[in-house]
């Protein structure tokens, strides 16, 4: 199978984000490519079809595994790194050098780098929190780039971690617990374990947790187990979402549930559990989900699939984007003279 | 004046009267005398004022007078000039400048190519732009000219060196008939044959331009290569008679012509396409050896004097007559996938289409024709190959001048594919037959054991293929002219089944087997329903073969590959299920990576030491 074709059919998009401008989409891929889409088309009314992608390789031994935006630097977290790039909106090009780089430090017993799984960037205070590979979620100061401190506590690798802006972090990770810590205490301050509840275990999927998600009172996560909302005062699972698959996003939405995963829909829930719409993706799983309320409505969905999902109202599919093979410049590139050098054998070849 | 004379008359009579009547008083007196004579001065004095007051008058008159003339004539001269400017002006209207009667450049290419400061002239009138077009045209053409003359010139040289060329060449014939004359005795005492040699292969010298060229090229090659053998087959005695019938059809059609024009249309029925497109008499039969000697190929090469273009027909001989599964299948595919946008459909020749409509017939027809009649088709390289300008299907012409490297290049070329598709269908037969040797793999491939095992390997048919597969397929780039064959395996492990549809592209080793996989455990996982079973099959599909080593055996490679992931697949999904089936039995330190809980798919070695990883 050729690189191209390669690409095209398995097309992993782990991470999005947007813009500070909130001009740009940005998405990462497993192949280290990020695809930067202009949204002011997408804002219009119209029909037609929006510009093509750009797209700005990172290097094909770099796994783009989280995404974030602050100021005009895209944070990329791939394997034990997380690294900014600078963007430039003008001339709508992403720096080719690193702005910055933060290595995540080695654990001692470690045997393998840790993958960067997550982040959530703290505006207020310029922080930036990691979630990695290693099982500890890592404080980082986006002036000085220090590590600030580390939370400890989950015994696999970290899978989602959000927060709120008075200091409170909710991490979900792959030992099947959700951690809620508080930046003034060194243990956590609470933990759920969905798959300790009958309701929610789904044995053959196992208890991690893929996502999760808060809002003032509510936390809602899933994984292996079911997705359900659970009150953050007394810690009782209080409504469980049936969403048949594997659950790897899970969002408050205005004041719906956006539940995403291991299947063929992505479904917005009320919070008292009634499904409210049901929306067909071409994913083989859905992983990243990003939205904006203003300047004007609008989500994209992307995951094992080739194509951006973009809902404008949050209740119907509005239009699919691809990627590879919509890219700008890629008209230019069909007139390709291959020199088709038979790559099949390195045998000599006596004529 | 009038009265002044009157007043002196009246002065005088009276002085006259007085004097008279004196005098007849006779009382004359003296001083009245001289008195009256005195008045007769002053008459005098008036009579002189008078005079010169009229001759003053009449000065002033003759002024007045030529005044008048003057501007009389001033009149004249303005009228005259009135009428002759009219005149100039009708001659004006009807003037017309002769560079009207210039044809000149259209206003685009003008502002392309002379207009170095087009801003400057923007507020010159129209008449001065024009003038100042005309002027660089008139540069333009005069540059024009000197180019001109200066090839002509060029040309005239050119032609002069090649006369003089020529007669050199020329003045080498005697020379060599008289060294080959001189030579003979020298051939006869050391007992050459060469001579007769030459003799007996004279028969192609009677063969078509193309086809001769091809075989001077071939007859070099083989001098020093012994792997293929090319030879003239058909009668001289057949391309005599062809020339002969020909040259009378010739001279038949022209007497035809001159008789008379009423007999054309009877002519019509009989020219079908068989005696319309006939092959030259003579042809190339080349044959090459597989790199095992244990196959033949052999190309019919043919040369069709109305569609001025080479077929090749391929076939297969088995020299120890085991029987070859799909061989014709193969060496097209093997011919038509040699370049790229080279298979043979379309006849390359330019300006083919509009010769052959003239006689009533198309492109299509022809090629079918050829295609029934076993003639084989007219691939690009191999017009090349012959010397032979092409215009493939992308418009781009091409003729090829250096035949010696462009013939070895093809060989080259198809023998190596070849040998590719050897290998490929000698897998296949292992696999279908299940005789494969799981160790002589030389994958970078885990060495224990593999747990899975393949129990089935069958052909299907590509719509069965398309079924099973509908999703992915409709991702990829859509490639024409290529034909997929494919294969079900089925490969078992405990309670698990996994099926793998397998789709051999006829342009391999171009592009690549493609693996698509299905579970059965626990219900049907495919690439659709599971991102793991997805990322399972795109391990198996990138594999690459440059990344193997040389002689290697990719479709055995990719069945590692895939056995291998399905065992950790199983092992990895098995590590939480309640009910254990699958042990881990491959070294792998964790399960699950990244968000995505990506599986320890890819396979590491270090010096002794190899692991799985993600």
């Amino acid at each position: 199978m050729r690189e191209k074709d390669l690409k095209l059919a398995y097309n992993n998009v782990l991470a999005q984000t947007i813009s500070t401008s909130q001009k740009f989409l940005f998405a990462g891929n497993l192949f280290g490519d990020i695809f930067a889409l202009s949204l002011s088309e997408l804002d219009k009314s119209t029909e037609e079809p929006p510009n093509k992608l750009q797209v700005f390789p990172q290097g094909s031994d770099v796994d783009v595994n989280c995404l974030a935006f602050h100021r005009d630097f895209l944070i990329v977290g791939s394997i034990g790194l997380i690294y900014g790039v600078q963007w430039d909106e003008e001339a709508q090009t992403l720096s080719t050098k690193r702005a910055w780089e933060i290595k995540i430090p080695l654990q001692v017993d470690a045997v393998e780098v840790p993958d960067v799984n997550s982040f959530w960037l703290c505006t207020e205070t310029d922080t930036l929190y990691a979630g990695c590979g290693d099982g500890v979620v890592y404080q980082i100061d986006l002036e000085d780039g220090r590590i600030q401190r580390e939370y400890r506590g989950h015994t696999d690798y970290v899978h989602c971690v959000v927060g709120q802006p008075d200091g409170r972090i909710y991490s979900s990770a792959e030992d099947g617990t959700v951690r809620l810590w508080s930046d003034k205490q060194k243990e956590p301050t609470a933990m759920i374990e969905p798959y300790k509840n009958p309701q929610l275990l789904r044995p053959d999927w196992g208890k991690w947790i893929g996502a999760v998600s808060v809002n003032d009172d509510w936390l809602v996560c899933g994984g292996g187990p079911r997705a359900a909302i659970w009150h953050l005062r007394s810690m009782e699972c209080t409504r469980v979402f049936d969403y048949p698959g594997r659950v790897h996003v899970c969002e408050f939405v205005d004041d719906s549930v956006l539940i995403g995963g291991e299947h063929n829909h992505v479904q917005f829930y009320t919070l008292n559990g009634t499904l409210q719409a049901n929306i067909p993706v071409e994913h083989t799983a859905s992983y990243s989900a990003v939205w904006q309320m203003s300047p004007f409505k609008f989500m994209s969905i992307a995951g094992f699939s080739n194509k951006l999902h973009i809902l404008k109202d949050f209740r119907f599919l509005d239009s699919k984007i691809e990627m590879y093979g919509n890219l700008q410049g890629d008209d230019v590139e069909n007139e390709e003279e291959e020199e088709y050098d038979d790559e099949d054998d390195g045998e000599n070849d006596t004529f | 004046m009038e009265n002044l004379l009157n007043t002196q008359f009246v002065k005088l009579k009276e002085a006259m009267n007085n004097l008279y009547k004196l005098k007849s008083s006779e009382h004359a007196l003296e001083s009245q005398q001289s008195t009256s004579v005195l008045m007769f001065v002053a008459l005098k004095h008036s009579n002189r004022t008078v005079k010169r007051n009229i001759k003053s008058g009449r000065d002033e008159l003759h002024l007045q007078k030529s005044k008048v003339d003057l501007s009389r004539l001033q009149l004249q001269n303005l009228l005259y000039e009135v009428s002759h400017l009219k005149k100039e002006i009708v001659r004006c209207q009807k003037f017309k400048s002769r560079d009207t009667y210039l044809e000149l450049l259209s206003d685009k290419e003008y502002s392309n190519k002379l207009s170095g400061d087009y801003s400057e002239k923007a507020n010159l009138s129209d008449h001065k732009s024009h003038l100042y077009r005309l002027e660089c045209e008139l540069r333009l053409r005069k540059e024009l000219d000197n180019q001109y003359s200066a090839l002509l010139s060029s040309k005239q040289e050119l032609l002069q060196e090649n006369l003089k060329q020529t007669q050199k060449y020329l003045s080498f014939a005697p020379a060599l008939r008289t060294l080959l004359e001189s030579t003979k005795p020298l051939h006869d005492a050391l007992q050459l044959s060469l001579d007769v040699e030459w003799k007996l292969s004279s028969i192609f010298k009677y063969l078509p331009r193309p086809l001769y060229i091809l075989f001077i090229n071939l007859q070099a090659l083989q001098r020093d290569k012994k792997d293929f053998a090319s030879e003239v087959v058909g009668f001289e005695s057949d391309a005599q008679m062809q020339e002969l019938l020909s040259e009378s059809e010739n001279i038949l059609k022209e007497r035809r012509h001159f008789m008379e024009k009423k007999s054309t249309c009877e002519a019509t029925p009989e020219s079908t396409i068989e005696s319309l497109l006939k092959p030259h008499p003579l042809h190339i039969k080349l044959v090459i050896e597989s790199p095992d000697k244990c196959y033949e190929l052999v190309l019919i090469i043919r040369y069709w004097e109305l569609l001025k273009c080479v077929t090749v027909y391929p076939q297969f001989n088995s020299t120890n007559n085991s029987s070859f599964q799909g061989d014709i299948n193969v060496v097209e595919d093997l011919l038509g996938h040699l370049y790229p946008d080279d298979s043979g459909q379309d006849i390359p020749i330019p300006g083919i289409e509009y010769e052959l409509q003239s006689l009533n017939l198309t492109t299509e027809e022809c090629l079918e024709y050829l295609v029934q009649n076993r003639f084989g088709k007219p691939y690009c390289w191999l017009q090349s190959m012959c010397s032979i300008a092409t215009v493939n299907n992308k418009k781009i012409f091409k003729h090829e001048f250096n035949l010696h490297k462009m013939i070895r290049k093809v060989f080259i070329q198809i023998l190596k594919r070849w040998r590719s598709w050897l290998r490929l269908t000698q897998q296949i037969r292992g696999l279908t037959y299940k005789d494969i040797d799981m160790s002589a793999a030389k994958e970078n491939i885990y060495p224990a054991g593999l747990t899975g095992s393949l129990v089935q390997w069958t052909a299907i048919s590509s719509e069965e293929f398309n079924i099973q597969n509908s999703g992915l397929i409709n991702n990829l780039s859509p490639s024409n002219e290529i034909t997929y064959t494919s294969y079900r395996a089925v490969i078992v492990r405990g309670s698990a089944k996994m099926e793998c549809f397998i789709r051999i592209p006829s342009n391999y080793p171009l592009d690549i087997p493609l693996w698509t996989l299905s579970v059965h455990w626990n219900g049907r996982h495919t690439s659709v329903n599971n991102a793991a079973i997805k990322m399972m099959e795109f391990w198996t599909n990138s594999l690459q073969p440059k990344n193997l080593e040389s002689g290697n055996r990719l479709l055995y490679s990719q069945l590692f590959r895939t056995i291998y992931s399905f065992d950790i697949f199983l092992e990895t999904e098995g590590a939480v299920q309640t009910v254990r089936e699958y042990n881990k039995e491959k070294p792998y330190i964790s399960a699950y990576t990244k968000r995505i809980r990506l599986r320890p798919y890819k396979y590491i070695m270090k010096g002794s030491v190899y692991t799985f990883k993600q």
